[in-house]
């Protein structure tokens, strides 16, 4: 079955006859790093797509959790077997609201910090997250970086004993997006 | 010689593809197609496994050496699918542009918009 996203962007692509300020994107950066006194974990993942309505703020970002490259092969094999299970739940999605979103302006060059709620699935789990994202427009390009952290537990993500006291049970995620493309213009 | 084992194991780096045997080969409208018909029988067939893919480069993804993304597919189409270069392999797409045919290999992480594609390398076009 689609995902809403997807069936977003295919309509979108296909139809062009909505009056509304949409942008999309499938060239962003999600990273995550969790300082411990054992090591730190970080790992990033270029495998995202993100879609956003201007004209009432809704944003959705869709991300492959298989995606996830680490520096060292046994993290990234433990991260997708005995963390996140990537082969029962393969992908994160966050659907979400910008406030004021159609008060930005995005025809001149200007930096503007906005509110973002929404619900984050991961894990087969689904939790509120608030948080603030940076967006930027500048030479007519419109990008976004938000960072916000999370708890492991709240999306039923086991630390195994052996480590529990050396790994940090929050982890923090940045999202990057470089350069969002117009998908509809009013 | 146990310490020396988990030391190597621990530090172990992330495979080259270059060196794994391809588990499928298939057309790029092909996995296109099945991944558009159903993504959960898709993804038993090809997640986390080694694809080598052939078809049409449509777009050259190149943000200032740091990251190469290959798109293959058909240049009208929604779907494509989206290659994530090795950066130890950086140098095999210099010789290609838009328009080509072109083999890759690499793992599958699922499906977007795109049949994700990453740790990817460029197959000698005989194979």
């Amino acid at each position: 079955m689609k995902s809403l996203l997807v069936l977003n962007l295919v309509v979108l692509f296909s139809v062009n006859s909505t009056a509304q300020t949409k942008y999309y994107s499938k060239a962003g950066i999600i990273s995550f790093y969790s300082k411990s006194s054992m090591e730190n974990i970080e790992a990033s993942n270029n495998k995202l797509v993100s879609i956003w309505d201007v004209s009432n703020g809704q944003i959705e970002f869709a991300v492959l959790m298989k995606g996830f490259e680490f520096e060292k092969a046994l993290m990234q094999e433990h991260f997708n077997e005995n963390y996140v299970e990537s082969s029962k739940y393969p992908k994160a999605l966050f659907n979400g609201t910008i406030e004021k979103s159609n008060a930005i302006a995005l025809l001149s060059d200007n930096i503007t910090t906005v509110q973002v709620k929404g619900l984050l699935t991961m894990h087969g789990v689904t939790n509120s997250v608030s948080t603030t994202a940076i967006i930027t427009i500048k030479n007519g390009v419109v990008s976004a970086v938000s960072k916000f952290t999370i708890a492991l537990a709240d999306y039923k993500i086991s630390i195994p004993l052996l480590v529990a006291d050396k790994i940090n049970k929050t982890i923090t995620i940045t999202i990057n997006i470089p350069a969002f493309q117009l998908l509809i213009s009013k | 010689m146990m310490g020396a084992f988990f030391l190597k194991e621990y530090e172990r780096r992330p495979t080259d593809v270059t060196s794994m045997q391809a588990t499928v080969r298939i057309a790029v409208a092909d996995i296109i197609d099945l991944y558009d018909k159903d993504e959960a029988i898709a993804n038993k067939l090809f997640l986390d496994k080694t694809i080598q893919v052939k078809g049409l480069i449509t777009e050259i993804l190149n943000q200032q050496d740091t990251l190469i993304n290959i798109f293959l597919g058909d240049k009208n189409g929604v779907h494509k699918v989206s290659c994530l270069l090795d950066k130890r392999h950086f140098k095999a797409i210099k010789n290609y542009t838009v328009g080509q045919q072109i083999s890759i290999k690499g793992i599958c992480t699922g499906y977007l918009i795109d049949v994700e594609l990453n740790r990817c390398v460029v197959v000698d076009s005989n194979e």
